[in-house]
């Protein structure tokens, strides 16, 4: 899809979608979302539907950076916990690797 | 054409010039030093022993040190590394190994045989004590050379390397590239060492047992296996009357134990066990020959009845004769069916009155009997009628001690069971070689006859002499007289034993017991794993069965166990080893039970309760020291920088030879106008 031949409702109607769609705890669709649409919510010339574009690529933005500290924050807690959790840790585990405690 | 012809012949050309082989240019840079032999990682409920590599191995250059000065030196001014440094068996120590784990130009250790040494036992000086009576181990403990280095963790592979062509090839390739200016030494290509021997399991076994379980797990892996192998047991008379399939179990009889273990360790995957369990067991089988020729066919007057057990598993922890005793405690013996039925007596501890362990024995007159001073009645009266049926061995009655045996298992149980143990020592070990690879026939003086007549003062004759005192005294405590007959221990058959276990497994007695080719090498005596079959049982198992066995008919098709009642073994096997045509078809009272600890089979066992032991062996998937010539880091820095440069240039090649296509490539000139539109 390319967003420079496309009309600007369309536009808004995209951008829209990926925002709620994000709300299924899928931060990746945000964060492609921000990226995708910042040149249209902040560096062309203004148009009528822009100011929404640009609550929702705001939203979709801040919404992927809570996610990625989130996961950061957990993921390091998980790691540096993960052997004296025992029990507990292997159960939440997918992959456990070989020879390390 | 001509040019494809060309070609053709060209490439055949070369084809025929460079002779064609598949080896890989990464296998080509490895040799391999097939004799080298790892030390794995074992767990237990709260700890992990023994050494794992990197994964992917670990790699050092190798420094091979004649004293602990080479060493010192390398670790204080070694300036390529990390190191593998090579040490004889004379210096290797649990300080080296304790020094070393600290370092980190360390990576792996490598141990060789160079000249005898006056002890090894990496065993701990108290073996199985928190599994044995409280207090039994005193002063400098039954083992007082064992260093406890089985027990350590060691965080770097260890490999001993058993031929001595190996050792030479590392020497050699030491000398030629590494043993001179060490200064430089980091500046040049130097001969390196790579120790493979990654384990998959870590911390205890609660931890592995749980992780190998995980139903989530993506990437299921079996992580560890319990140690686990069979005990083995044979009855003096069957435990029935009557012939098959007309049987009725003999329900009165009261039971002596005479048993020994069957099972060493060595920190290295290498056994040779010739003091411990060897002796002991070859006892325990001649003995159960012999008492077999004296009694000869049971009557209903006979109340006593033996059943001579050999248990595996008893170097951790005991756990062939702690599963036994759970067994027996749940009345699982011999066979898990209800107490009065019509196939087997079941046997409760308390149908046992006495229990005899055949213990370490070697060369030497005096024998010592070590038992447990509460109310032991029965072990002070079997001891008198020990005494009074030998001249030729000076036996010692060592009261409220008892050496590391199956017998703290028993003594520990519900009902206490009074017993004794046979041995060669009164307060520690004679053996300096307990639980290593140097507990060989030379440690023991043994010296394979081969029919010819054997001296009375061999281990053979010692043997021979405990093995009829032991049996003349069963005698009289079964029968109630004294033995009057002239049997005594076949010497020959205890030499050949000896050969056997030690030297030979195609021997003699094993080619009359079951007629293959066992190959020439020495059995392992380590228990191994339980989903892994243990030849060294059946064998063993065999061998007591022919000892014990009646011999009922002659050999034919009829010498199975189809359609009879299971509670016999039937096996063709010869008459006499120095015959082995002549078979005949043997009824044998022999049986196996599960030697796996109780710890893995009681559901939602409690680990941390301690009661039984708990080890277990880590999995792995390649074990291996290969040898290479690392490359100097100046090869190995325009190797990189050589590459790169290729790499570049390619980019920038393609570039051009892209933005100029219609060089090559004129550009297509459409001959036919488009279809009109």
């Amino acid at each position: 899809m390319d967003l420079s031949k496309m009309p600007n409702e369309r536009k808004l109607y995209l951008s829209k979608w990926y925002f709620i769609s994000g709300l299924a705890f899928l931060p990746f669709i945000w964060a492609v979302n921000a990226v995708w649409f910042f040149n249209e919510a902040f560096r062309k010339p203004e148009y009528a539907e822009q100011k929404q574009i640009r609550k929702y690529v705001i939203c979709s933005a801040v919404g992927a950076l809570l996610w990625l500290i989130g996961l950061v924050t957990w993921v390091t807690i998980f790691q540096i916990n993960r052997a004296s959790w025992g029990e507990f840790a292997d159960s939440i585990s997918f992959i456990i690797p070989l020879g390390t405690p | 054409m001509d040019h494809i012809k060309l070609i053709i012949i060209l490439l055949y050309a070369c084809l025929s010039i460079i002779t064609g082989n598949g080896d890989r240019i990464k296998d080509m840079m490895f040799d391999g030093i097939d004799s080298s032999v790892p030390c794995y990682r074992r767990l237990n409920a709260t700890h992990q022993i023994g050494c794992s590599s990197k994964r992917g191995g670990s790699t050092g250059v190798i420094h091979f040190c004649e004293t602990i000065d080479d060493l010192q030196f390398i670790l204080n001014s070694g300036t390529a590394g990390p190191y593998i440094p090579v040490l004889s068996t004379k210096i290797f120590s649990p300080d080296i190994v304790h020094n070393l784990s600290y370092s980190d130009k360390v990576s792996g250790l490598i141990v060789y045989t160079n000249e005898p040494v006056n002890f090894f036992s990496h065993d701990e000086k108290c073996p199985n004590n928190r599994f044995s009576v409280d207090g039994t181990c005193k002063n400098n403990g039954w083992n007082p050379w064992g260093t406890g280095l089985l027990y350590v963790d060691i965080p770097f592979p260890l490999f001993y390397v058993e031929n001595e062509n190996d050792t030479q090839k590392i020497k050699e390739c030491f000398q030629t590239f590494n043993n001179f200016s060490f200064d430089t030494q980091k500046d040049r290509s130097l001969c390196s060492l790579e120790l493979e021997s990654f384990m998959f399991a870590t911390t205890n076994t609660p931890t592995c047992q749980r992780r190998s379980n995980i139903v989530t797990n993506m990437n299921p892996v079996k992580l560890c296996d319990p140690l686990g192998d069979y005990n083995t047991w044979a009855s003096l008379f069957p435990l029935v009357e009557g012939s098959d399939p007309n049987t009725k179990p003999i329900n009165d009889f009261e039971y002596i134990i005479i048993a020994a273990r069957s099972d060493t360790t060595s920190l290295f995957d290498k056994t040779t066990g010739a003091e411990n369990p060897i002796t002991s067991m070859v006892t325990l089988l001649s003995t159960a020959k012999l008492l077999k020729e004296m009694v000869g066919k049971w009557n209903n007057k006979i109340k006593k009845n033996i059943l001579f057990i050999l248990f595996t598993g008893e170097t951790y922890d005991y756990i062939g004769s702690q599963r036994f005793l759970y067994d027996m405690e749940l009345g699982l013996f011999p066979v898990d069916l209800p107490k009065n039925n019509t196939f087997l007596p079941i046997i409760y501890p308390e149908n046992i009155s006495l229990f005899i362990e055949i213990s370490q024995l070697s060369y030497g007159k005096d024998v010592y009997v070590h038992y447990l001073e509460d109310n032991q009645k029965t072990v002070a009266t079997f001891f008198n009628i020990m005494n009074s049926s030998t001249d030729s061995l000076f036996l010692h009655l060592v009261p409220n001690s008892l050496p590391p045996s199956s017998l703290h298992t028993f003594i520990r149980g519900n009902n206490s069971i009074q017993g004794m143990v046979i041995t060669n020592h009164e307060s520690e070990y004679i053996n300096h070689y307990y639980n290593s690879f140097y507990d060989t026939s030379e440690n023991i003086q043994y010296k394979y006859q081969n029919g010819s007549s054997i001296p009375n003062d061999s281990i053979q004759g010692n043997i021979g002499n405990i093995v009829t005192v032991l049996a003349n005294s069963l005698y009289e405590e079964i029968i109630g007289t004294k033995y009057n007959g002239t049997a005594t221990a076949n010497l020959e058959m205890i030499d050949e034993l000896f050969h056997c276990y030690l030297e030979d497994p195609s021997c003699k007695v094993h080619k009359a017991i079951r007629k293959v080719g066992m190959g020439g090498n020495i059995l392992n005596l380590y228990i191994g794993v339980d989903i892994q079959d243990n030849i060294l049982t059946d064998l063993i198992a065999l061998t007591l069965a022919w000892f014990t066995g009646d011999l009922i008919e002659e050999s034919g098709p009829n010498c199975t166990n189809i359609g009879k009642s299971h509670v016999f073994k039937y096996y063709n096997m010869s008459s006499n080893m120095d015959d082995l045509e002549n078979k005949s078809c043997y009824r044998c009272t022999l049986n196996h039970t599960l030697a796996i600890s109780p710890a893995f089979v009681i559901p939602d066992y409690d680990w941390s309760s301690n009661k039984y032991s708990s080890w277990s062996e880590s999995a792995w998937r390649t074990i291996g020291v290969r040898i290479f010539l690392k490359p100097s880091p100046a090869h190995e820095r325009s190797t990189i920088a050589i590459g790169s440069m290729i790499m570049v240039l390619a980019f920038v090649l393609t570039y051009f030879i892209k933005s100029r296509s219609n060089v090559l490539f004129p550009p297509e000139v459409f001959n036919d106008p488009p279809v009109n539109c």
